[in-house]
């Protein structure tokens, strides 16, 4: 069975930049969520949008200092969290949900799925979820073809891994030892299903990857060093040559799956149980005062700073153009 | 000239290059020591070695799927197989959305260029699930090229053009064809897609076929020929980009056309063709379109009734002279 991750980590192993870069990251990511939903509110976004509050820990831990441009990600539902870990221009974000042609798709739209950079690892998603399991041991396996030490992560839900492509994933990247690391983001329903009703495990998802041989753990998502750590562990094992891990980082989502859901699946105290006790940013923030590496007001200035920075792109994002209706007959083939 | 069979010359094709590009990575079930269930592949595992060419688990999505993570890294070549073209349906997701839309639904940021065998066709008692020709499905999918060679001369030069590709390809090849002999060249050439082939030139009517039936219809010109009908056989070899300047041209000249094709004849590929001739060329045409295809029923198991399903010689001379009844 899976084990769960554990490690006594010190604040004073990581520098201050370090640190400040986690917390960055994660507020970032929280402000363009909520500025987002904002854009939605005021009807200049449209289409589905699936929050990622509540679990930027799991993605700026895991991307951050751990990454290089030239390693593959594969995001997930939630995946503007990770996007944002890895660096892509937040006004490129926006532009993409505008359908302005500041968007990475030059003004095609896409939600959270679709975008890319492939510049920075960011090889795009697919509206069918759980596809990207399949598509990143081909990402995995050209490394070992050219002899890079490159690596591939990929996440996905809870929800995603009941698609049938995690199996044949987890086989090949076992078979072939390829360097991929799974990061199943389990914030415990897929939609309203929760993990429980749709899963056949011993116990933890991360289970499954035992049959195949795949080291594994299950790990709390919403620690961001601990995510860190884990990861690091994994992205060396990769470089090592000794093949795949996988990861069930556990969290949970502060808002529906999408938004307008009434998300009245969730017991209302649960749900305050996490927003009070395990907010990622809150319990982070308050460590890193507790030790006195930021004062408060270091933080409040960090803050700042974000939301100018989030300010700035939305207003490049929205002041690009729409594309010429002509744009869709761009780019079929190269 | 020499002549070599259509497993030869696809066989020549995947070697000439795979050593010209050491991106390429051929990979599939039963394609690397066994070398391919139709021997297609035989010798490349020793040449490349096991990590270029290497058998895969019975997972055909996932196959499409790792050609698909392997093209986009813009580092690999990847030339997957599926063992039947059949089982195209079991990774339809993977070569319908992800091979055919990931450049354009990323805002063209990757190149795909992935060559996906698929061999199809009735052979010899194979049964409804691997017998079929299921390339009218991808007209359907925007950013699929489809090709669809009938002759060895025309299997490898369009092969390594497929290769050397940028974008998605889906290349069918009938199996009773692989044991069919053909004029090839020693030296190099390739086959541009979009091409139309004229395999014979008449005046009277044109048929336009692929695969197998390009060779049935030319057995039929031959018997029409001796009762004075001329017809014109066109082979489109690629069905996207579909050539269709050249068979209007045929149309123009013959007022007559019939559309041959072992696939089903309701949505097959001979339907698009016919309705493009009416929309561009309806006064030119001095009878109906006819269209010969497969029975819209599944195929049957049974060697007796099989031979039912492909367009016969004689179904061909019939049609033909109804048209010249006009």
């Amino acid at each position: 069975m899976a084990k769960t991750y554990e490690k006594d980590i010190k604040l004073n192993d990581y520098s201050k930049e370090v640190l400040t870069d986690f917390y960055k990251t994660m507020a970032k990511i929280r402000k363009f969520d909520e500025n987002l939903i904002r854009l939605m509110q005021e009807g200049k976004v449209s289409g589905f949008y699936h929050s990622g509050i509540g679990s930027e820990g799991l993605s700026a831990g895991s991307i951050r200092q751990n990454l290089r441009d030239e390693d593959y990600i594969f995001y997930n539902h939630r995946g503007c969290n990770q996007k944002i870990a890895k660096g892509v221009p937040l006004s490129k974000i926006y532009g993409d949900f505008l359908g302005t042609i500041e968007g990475t798709t030059r003004g095609l739209g896409a939600g959270i799925v679709h975008s890319a950079d492939p510049a920075r690892g960011v090889l795009g998603q697919a509206g069918t979820i759980g596809s990207q399991l399949g598509i990143s041991v081909g990402t995995a396996y050209t490394s070992k073809l050219t002899g890079t030490d490159q690596v591939t992560v990929v996440y996905f839900g809870d929800g995603a891994a009941s698609r049938e492509m995690l199996h044949g994933s987890l086989n090949w990247a076992g078979l072939y030892k390829l360097p991929v690391i799974y990061i199943c983001e389990n914030n415990e329903y897929a939609i309203s299903c929760h993990v429980s009703e749709t899963h056949a495990v011993k116990e933890n998802i991360a289970d499954w990857a035992e049959g195949y041989g795949i080291p594994n753990c299950v790990v709390d998502g919403n620690d961001v060093l601990l995510m860190h750590e884990v990861v690091k562990e994994a992205v060396e094992r990769a470089k090592r040559g000794e093949g795949p891990t996988f990861i069930e980082a556990q969290t949970f989502r502060h808002r529906g799956h999408f938004e307008g859901d009434p998300y009245d699946y969730v017991d209302v105290e649960v749900l305050q149980g996490w927003k009070d006790k395990k907010d990622p940013i809150k319990n982070f923030a308050a460590k890193l005062m507790l030790e006195k590496i930021v004062s408060e007001e270091d933080l409040e200035s960090i803050n700042a700073e974000i939301d100018s920075e989030i300010a700035e792109a939305i207003e490049k994002a929205e002041s690009a153009p729409l594309p010429d209706p002509k744009r869709i007959y761009e780019g079929l083939f190269a | 000239m020499r002549k070599i069979t259509m497993r030869t010359a696809l066989m020549e094709a995947l070697n000439e290059e795979m050593e010209r590009d050491e991106t390429t990575v051929l990979f599939g079930e039963d394609v690397g020591k066994f070398g391919g269930i139709n021997a297609v592949t035989k010798g490349l595992y020793e040449k490349f070695g096991g990590t270029r060419v290497f058998d895969t688990p019975i997972a055909e999505p996932t196959i499409v799927a790792a050609a698909v993570g392997m093209a986009i890294t813009g580092n690999a070549r990847p030339i997957p197989e599926l063992q039947f073209g059949d089982f195209v349906g079991i990774a339809f997701d993977e070569v319908f959305n992800k091979m055919g839309k990931w450049r354009f639904m990323h805002g063209g940021q990757m190149e795909m260029p992935v060559t996906l065998r698929l061999p199809i066709g009735i052979a010899g008692g194979a049964g409804p699930e691997h017998s079929q020709s299921p390339q009218a499905l991808f007209m359907h999918g925007p950013g699929l090229q489809i090709v669809i060679p009938s002759t060895p001369y025309d299997a490898k030069g369009l092969l390594k053009t497929a290769i050397r590709d940028n974008n998605a390809v889906l290349f069918f090849e009938h199996k009773v064809l692989y044991d069919m002999k053909g004029e090839v060249p020693e030296d190099e050439y390739l086959i541009p897609f979009g091409k139309a082939d004229i395999k014979k030139e008449g005046d009277d009517v044109t048929i336009i076929a692929t695969a197998l039936q390009v060779h049935t219809a030319l057995d039929a010109a031959e018997e029409l020929s001796a009762k004075g009908v001329e017809v014109e056989v066109i082979d489109p070899r690629t069905l996207a980009p579909l050539d269709m300047e050249t068979i209007l041209q045929s149309v123009k000249k013959t007022g007559r056309v019939l559309i041959v094709h072992e696939e089903p004849k309701t949505g097959g590929s001979g339907a698009e063709i016919a309705a493009q001739i009416q929309e561009q060329a309806l006064f030119d045409l001095s009878a109906p379109i006819k269209r010969l295809g497969s029975p819209d029923v599944p195929i049957a198991q049974s060697i007796y009734l099989e031979p039912f399903y492909t367009p016969s010689k004689e179904q061909i001379v019939q049609a033909v002279d109804e048209l010249m009844e006009y």
